[in-house]
């Protein structure tokens, strides 16, 4: 284990972060509502502390990159960044408190879209570009954009890549891995800027377009409005939503083959397929659920039932209605789909559909077995046989996420939260969702936890972020073993 | 550029390494899972588990695009058909195959002209019976290359103590040995390759590489105060594909020779194949059947088992029981670094034989022959000089060359220039270009982009 050159990867990542404090700068500039001091101390701050760790380890050199450096380099270097990501809040006004920055900035990185804060409006506009666009670097990546820019990563790029992309098998769509990173980015940054054109046609400010086009792709939910989307109250703006939500649950490999010209890409892979199914399954038992009892129409219950079911299952959480006034059926298909969550691949949260559908496949091959004891049979998904030690390694995941799931939520009501509460906080931020039940639902915001509790769900946002292996292994006493 | 690999082996792997690092598009192809795993973790390449002959794969592997496909399964059978698959797929791709077994060798002519139109047939163990009947002449030469079609060698040896070339500097040695001229064009030492300059000194120990042309590489060695001493007899350790080969080689050339091979139906078979030679039935590293055949008379002992702990002990003890010297065949690449450092020199490998001829095509065009050194961190090419170039026309001392390269050699017309910073070079010379792994991209650009307007 090469910690020198780890460190030194990580002050390189941590500088160009620094860089990226320049983005909101703009618009601090142009409203000149305060927040500039902030940003630029941040960056100076930032930049000091990327090239100290720079100068440092400058002579740390490693041959490559092994896999248990690329999971070091991403578990620190996230962390490293979701921290250093607080400080333009920290240092905007004696309101924030340490953890109160800190989890804001998290809740950006992994695009949970979870907030401390009551009244978003009244934050700097500066601040509030900054909140989405950590949101719009955290979803696609900031290990990913690094390989696709920094080109020294290239070497062990696939360590990095794989450390953080969130699918159990990530898929290269070139032979060089910096060209994949490229591409993805490339088709990522294509959707926003569609998405932003969409909006703008349908009369948003550039200001709330922007932002929203960022806290759309990347699956993270952050607003600049109090009451989220619903503040629009615009049909067209919530389809436009809608769209993208959905694209952005899909495997990014399958947008770059349908830009090649394959027009049948989705069709054709069992995973989108099982996704769209989903999405179209819950929203017409939610609609059908609600339509009467909260909804005079169909047409409204269609409309709102769609909305929360995309937000929630592709793990972006913005809210157009309090689902929390919803029947329990409804509400109970919701944290269904906070635990599925998107597709492997995408920037989605949550399980991922791929590993469902494993797990499902996995169950009924072992009953199968149970019938025919003297079966030979394998688990194939879209005609490939799944090989076994990647199987092994989605249960082991299961197993992980839903004891990790149970452990957070016990120890989150340890510390004086009710139960539905401490269920749905676990639920919403490990699955990188945002609003959850109880005191953090849709309406509500994350003020009211404990400060300990927030510091436990910083941990499990970015455990749903780098899909736990990443971040658990360090705690992992054999990892440190020469 | 786009290059697919069929085969992960020993040398689909390395070739793959090779040309990542180049930052070229390269896919592999292999059937075998735990082998295209090991290329997916430690290589920037795409890889694609399945039969590399099969349509579908190769199809996937984007075959079209490609520009050359290397077949370098273990199977002969496998590389050819896969060939014939890429033929019907993809005409245009250059098709580059690997086959070993001697009964193709009068063929390869046809395999190029007709279907599967295999542009290079790959035959390694030619090639490493070429290398170590180099290595025979040569006295003291470790690692040995061609440019100009022979008439230009470029050859690797180890400076001792003893030299009167240890510790000498560059900027000394034209006063050092008056009218005779030697170009030397990398230093390996402690395994890094440097490429020096007037102030450097030459170290005991160095693996120093130098140029000559053909009629002045006696005399050139001399200076390292090594001596030709002819070859009569020799001892073939192994008599299996290339052991025979060498062994026919060496009949025709009325070398005595001697070989061992432990299996004994193979000895019937060599000995009715082989006339001249005398054939024993034993271990080679046997220390009794060693002395008993009288190993200190013998010039040259060349191990070619199969198994290279047999080779590198065999060619040891040969050494410690007199042998004139002993030139040793290995295959595992890490072994090199080791089998210097127990005083094995002169090492042949069917794999960097294999992997030479495959740079050497995969560089073509622009590029008339590529060598890798030793340990393969540099590379030597021979290019030829176009007028568009941005190496022409300009004293070298202009010319933006990446870090870690130089000219070694201008070859105009039949003379030899050993360049200085004011050389310059003229349309149409061949130009010796030694260069570090990571200059090869860059030296490309500036010979290809600029030569042949791409």
């Amino acid at each position: 284990m090469h910690w020198r050159y780890m460190l030194y990867v990580v002050g390189i990542l941590v500088l160009s972060f620094g860089m990226t404090m320049l983005v909101p700068l703009p618009a601090c500039l142009a409203y000149q509502d305060g927040g500039t001091q902030a940003l630029l101390l941040s960056l100076g701050i930032t930049i000091v502390a990327g090239t100290c760790l720079l100068l440092a380890f400058r002579k740390a050199r490693a041959a490559t990159i092994t896999q248990r450096e690329g999971m070091a380099i991403v578990a620190v270097g996230w962390t490293a960044v979701g921290i250093f990501g607080a400080l333009p809040f920290y240092l905007s006004g004696d309101s924030w408190t340490i953890v109160d920055a800190v989890f804001e900035s998290v809740s950006g990185f992994t695009t949970t879209g979870a907030s401390v804060l009551a009244d978003i409006e009244a934050l700097p506009k500066g601040l509030l570009l900054w909140r989405s666009f950590i949101q719009w670097l955290g979803g696609m990546g900031i290990i990913v954009l690094s390989i696709a820019i920094l080109p020294f990563l290239g070497v062990g790029g696939m360590q990095l890549y794989k450390a953080e992309v969130p699918s159990p098998v990530p898929d290269k769509l070139k032979p060089r891995i910096r060209d994949t990173a490229v591409i993805l980015w490339k088709v990522y940054a294509l959707f926003t800027v569609a998405e932003v054109i969409l909006l703008m046609i349908g009369q948003m400010s550039f200001f709330d377009a922007l932002c929203h086009a960022m806290t759309t792709m990347p699956t993270g939910g952050f607003s600049t409005q109090n009451a989220s989307v619903a503040q629009f109250d615009s049909l067209y703006f919530e389809i436009v939503i809608m769209l993208f939500m959905v694209l952005a649950g899909i495997n990014f490999s399958l947008h770059y083959q349908l830009m090649r010209g394959k027009p049948l890409a989705f069709w054709k892979d069992p995973e989108c397929r099982f996704y769209l199914a989903a999405i179209a399954i819950f929203t017409a038992l939610v609609s059908w659920d609600c339509f009467g009892a909260v909804y005079a129409t169909a047409g409204q219950a269609l409309r709102y039932a769609s909305f929360q079911v995309i937000s929630i299952i592709t793990t972006t959480g913005y809210a157009t209605y309090d689902y929390e006034q919803w029947p329990a059926f409804s509400q109970m298909i919701l944290l269904a789909c906070m635990i599925i969550g998107g597709s492997a691949g995408s920037t989605g949260g949550g399980m991922k559909c791929l590993r469902i559908m494993l797990c499902f496949k996995f169950c009924y091959q072992e009953l199968f077995a149970m019938v025919h004891p003297h079966a030979v049979t394998t688990i194939k998904l879209g005609g490939k046989t799944v090989p076994d030690d990647v199987m092994r390694s989605i249960l082991g995941f299961l197993a992980l996420y839903m004891g990790l799931f149970g452990i957070s939520a016990v120890l989150l009501a340890a510390t004086g939260v009710d139960i539905l509460t401490a269920i749905g906080a676990v639920a919403a931020t490990i699955g990188n969702i945002g609003p959850g039940f109880g005191m953090v639902g849709p309406v509500e915001n994350f003020a009211a936890i404990p400060a300990m509790g927030k510091w436990l769900l910083i941990w499990c946002m970015l455990l749903g972020r780098l899909e736990i292996y990443t971040l658990i292994i360090l705690l992992v006493p054999a990892f440190y073993r020469r | 550029m786009r290059i697919v690999i069929i085969g992960a082996g020993e040398v689909g792997y390395h070739i793959a390494s090779r040309l990542a690092l180049e930052k070229k598009d390269v896919l592999v192809v292999d059937k075998d899972p735990e082998a295209i795993r090991r290329v997916a973790e430690s290589i920037d390449v795409q890889t694609i588990v399945g039969t590399g002959s099969s349509p579908e794969i190769l199809l996937e592997a984007g075959i079209r695009e490609a520009e050359i496909v290397l077949a370098v399964t273990d199977s002969d059978e496998a590389n050819l058909v896969a060939c014939l698959v890429v033929d019907i797929l993809s005409p245009s791709t250059k098709k580059l195959a690997r086959i070993r077994s001697a009964d193709f060798d009068a063929y390869y002519s046809s395999f190029r002209e007709n279907s599967p139109h295999i542009e290079t047939v790959i035959n390694p163990e030619i090639e490493v019976v070429k290398t170590i009947e180099r290595l025979m002449r040569v006295p003291g030469a470790v690692d040995m290359g061609e440019f100009a079609d022979g008439r230009i060698k470029f050859v690797g040896v180890y400076l001792t103590e003893k030299d009167r070339l240890a510790g000498a500097r560059l900027s000394d040695l034209p006063g050092m040995l008056e009218d005779k001229r030697l170009l030397i064009a990398a230093v390996v030492r402690d395994e890094e390759v440097i490429i020096p300059k007037g102030n450097d000194q030459l170290l005991a120990g160095d693996l120093v590489y130098f140029i000559s042309e053909e009629e002045q590489l006696l005399a050139t060695l001399s200076l390292f105060d090594k001596h030709a001493q002819p070859i009569k007899r020799v001892l073939i350790v192994g008599g299996g594909r290339i052991g025979y080969r060498l062994a026919t080689k060496l009949e025709s050339q009325s070398i005595y020779c001697k070989v061992i091979e432990k299996d004994a139906r193979r000895c019937t078979f060599l000995a009715d194949k082989l006339n001249k030679a005398v054939v024993l039935h034993g271990d080679g590293s046997d220390q009794g059947l060693l002395s008993e055949e009288n190993v200190a008379d013998i010039d040259v002992v060349v191990t070619l088992t199969n198994d290279e702990e047999t080779n590198i002990l065999a060619s040891l003890l040969a050494t410690r029981l007199g042998a004139g010297k002993a030139i040793t065949k290995i295959s595992k690449f890490s072994y090199f670094p080791l089998v210097t450092a127990i005083g094995i020199e002169q090492v042949v490998s069917t794999r960097l034989s294999a992997i030479n001829t495959i740079l050497q095509h995969i560089r073509r065009g622009k590029v008339l022959s590529a060598i890798s050194l030793k340990g393969e961190q540099a590379e030597a090419l021979e290019v030829v000089a176009l007028e568009s170039s941005r190496i022409v026309s300009k004293p070298l001392a202009q010319v933006a060359f990446p870090k870690g390269a130089m000219v070694a050699g201008i070859i105009r017309e039949e003379k030899i220039i050993i360049p200085t910073g004011e050389s310059v070079i003229e349309p149409g010379d061949r130009v010796i270009i030694f260069a570090k792994r990571a200059a090869i991209d860059g030296i490309e650009k500036l010979l290809a982009v600029k030569l042949e307007y791409f």
